[in-house]
């Protein structure tokens, strides 16, 4: 196994996070996310007790919530947690596509 | 050889619940910006989602209605991409374990009806809504969290019409049931089209036409994207995988972005919310609250002897057609009450805007209204008069036709006296007649209307002025 992720994996991966990297950082993430994978590929060590399907900690099925309307959030205090506003709306730098 | 199209169909409806799917905040925009929303809806760190029941029941009933096999026990799962849309980095929609799989609907074209497989029915959130301005975009979070249900079908259709057919058809299911408002002109209800062409049994390259803003869209949308990939096929140049939105202005399909490979969203089973079971109880009563859909409908107003153009204009209105229901079990004529519904009576609901239910115009009133109209004992001028305060009023039909001193002459020794003085004085048309000439019934029996102010029984005027002029 190499020991270190392709260029092109580690521009992959800062395409979808839709991140800029330098070619310092490339190379450095490149080392770093595989020591990263390596360690998360430790779980498929872990030996299986059951065949069960286990998505949860939960043991017990959802509980369902009643169609109910509770407390909501004063636009104003959500703006006070956002970089930018205008009026009600949050304000972003312009989304391409869609 | 002509190219055959090969179409499928993803549809995302939004549900008529009262909260959204995975938090207490109202299922409501178009309201104030940003006024329906919670931490929850916010992805604020820390908070969890829980799964509003009503969500699940009428996605139940939606896939039940689409003769889907429903996955008893299901699960989420989260779809990971990163966009201002979704603060908290994923969307919770089920891939793995969709509620129902394996279903069809039947549609109909030219009298042809053909079945289109659903592929699945899956539940998921809503996104925010974004709008975009110059440099910046601004964001509404009322939408995000909003229940959907996308239905997938299989690639069965081949026309333009096929698809228009069914679209109207889905959006007739989900409006009857109560699933969905349905209304694509505002995004409740938006369709996503994929299509390719081809010369041979082996597909061709296909693009996917997103968010078509009206049903006469859809089959437009196909048109042009079939003329488009046909005359690339024949330059020899190849189709490309990719997104397109349908510009009605230019009337053409214009390409978006290359489609991102399924497995950049890294989906995986969400944690947060543990394995749901769909009980045969809850199926039981889902079941049982379905109520009568658009096509039984139709079929019971046709026997009922109402036309169909009539039938279709009762079924666009789902409450006129929840009321005309109502009287399913009783032996009025149905052509003289769905005339009076579509006619005078829809006149005054839109003008006092009303629901027809939230008039005076109870079971037994108007069953009276509708016997008296067939008996001929009252006339369309009479109900005219007394449509107000039929609505309005808690009297009785013949206690509004007495209190409005409305005299219905239902005397033959009266009327023939009437009908004798027009007669005599119209000597020309009624020796029209006598030359064979029917028309002049109409005239005559205006006149007649016309001397006892529209009081007349006119069943009774036009037996004894047939009597009389046969003399």
């Amino acid at each position: 196994m190499a020991d270190c992720l392709t260029r092109e994996e580690v521009l992959h991966v800062a395409r979808l996070a839709r991140i800029e990297l330098t070619e310092e950082e490339i190379e450095k993430y490149r080392y770093q996310l595989k020591t990263l994978m390596d360690d998360v590929d430790k779980i498929k060590d872990v030996e299986l007790k059951t065949e069960e399907r286990l998505i949860s900690p939960a043991t017990e099925n959802a509980t369902l919530r009643e169609d109910t309307p509770g407390e909501m959030l004063d636009p104003e205090e959500i703006m006070k947690n956002v970089p930018e506003s205008n009026g009600n709306f949050v304000e972003v730098p312009v989304m391409i596509d869609e | 050889m002509e190219y055959k199209k090969t179409i499928g169909i993803e549809i995302h409806c939004e549900l008529k619940t009262n909260t959204k799917i995975y938090s207490d905040s109202i299922n409501g925009y178009g309201t104030t910006a940003n006024s329906n929303v919670n931490v929850v809806d916010l992805g604020y760190p820390g908070t969890l989602p829980t799964l509003n029941e009503n969500v699940i029941r009428t996605a139940l009933k939606a896939a039940l209605i689409l003769n889907c096999d429903i996955n008893k026990i299901m699960h989420f799962d989260r779809k990971n991409y990163f966009y201002p849309d979704l603060p908290k980095g994923y969307q919770i929609t089920q891939a793995e374990t969709p509620i129902g799989v394996n279903g069809y609907v039947m549609i109909e074209v030219d009298g042809t009806p053909k079945k289109v497989r659903i592929h699945d029915i899956h539940i998921e959130e809503d996104t925010c809504k974004s709008i975009h301005y110059k440099h910046h975009s601004f964001l509404d979070f009322n939408r995000a969290g909003v229940p959907l249900i996308e239905i997938v079908t299989e690639a069965d259709m081949n026309t333009p019409e096929e698809a228009m057919a069914y679209v109207e058809k889905l959006r007739e299911l989900f409006l009857y049931a109560d699933i969905s408002d349905c209304k694509i002109e505002e995004g409740s209800m938006r369709c996503d089209v994929n299509i390719s062409i081809s010369k041979t049994d082996e597909l061709g390259t296909r693009a996917e036409i997103k968010n078509i803003g009206s049903i006469s869209n859809v089959g437009r949308a196909i048109v042009k994207e079939a003329e488009r990939q046909e005359e690339l096929l024949e330059n020899g140049e190849e189709v490309c995988f990719a997104t397109y939105r349908y510009d009605e202005k230019n009337d053409k399909t214009i390409m978006m972005r290359v489609k991102e490979a399924g497995n950049d969203y890294r989906y995986f089973p969400e944690p947060d919310i543990p394995f749901v079971e769909i009980t045969d109880e809850m199926i039981k009563e889902v079941k049982d609250s379905i109520p009568m859909l658009a096509g039984e409908r139709r079929k019971e107003y046709e026997k009922r002897g109402i036309t169909t153009l009539n039938a279709n204009k009762i079924i666009q209105n789902r409450i006129i057609s929840n009321y005309l229901n109502l009287f399913l079990d009783t032996d009025i004529n149905f052509v003289i009450a769905s005339n009076l519904l579509l006619g005078d009576i829809s006149a005054y609901l839109n003008k006092s805007e009303k629901s027809i239910f939230d008039t005076n115009l109870y079971k037994d009133k108007f069953i009276d209204v509708v016997n008296k109209l067939d008996k001929g004992s009252i006339n369309s001028k009479v109900f005219k008069d007394i449509l107000v305060d039929l609505m309005e009023t808690d009297d009785s039909v013949d206690e509004i036709i007495a209190n409005k001193g409305i005299k219905i002459i239902s005397d033959p020794n009266e009327l023939i006296n009437v009908i004798k003085t027009v007669l005599d004085n119209n000597a020309s048309s009624v020796s029209d007649y006598k030359g064979g000439n029917e028309r002049v019934i109409k005239y005559l029996m205006g006149q007649i209307m016309k001397e006892t102010k529209g009081s007349a029984n006119p069943e009774l005027v036009n037996k004894l002025l047939l009597e009389e002029l046969n003399k």
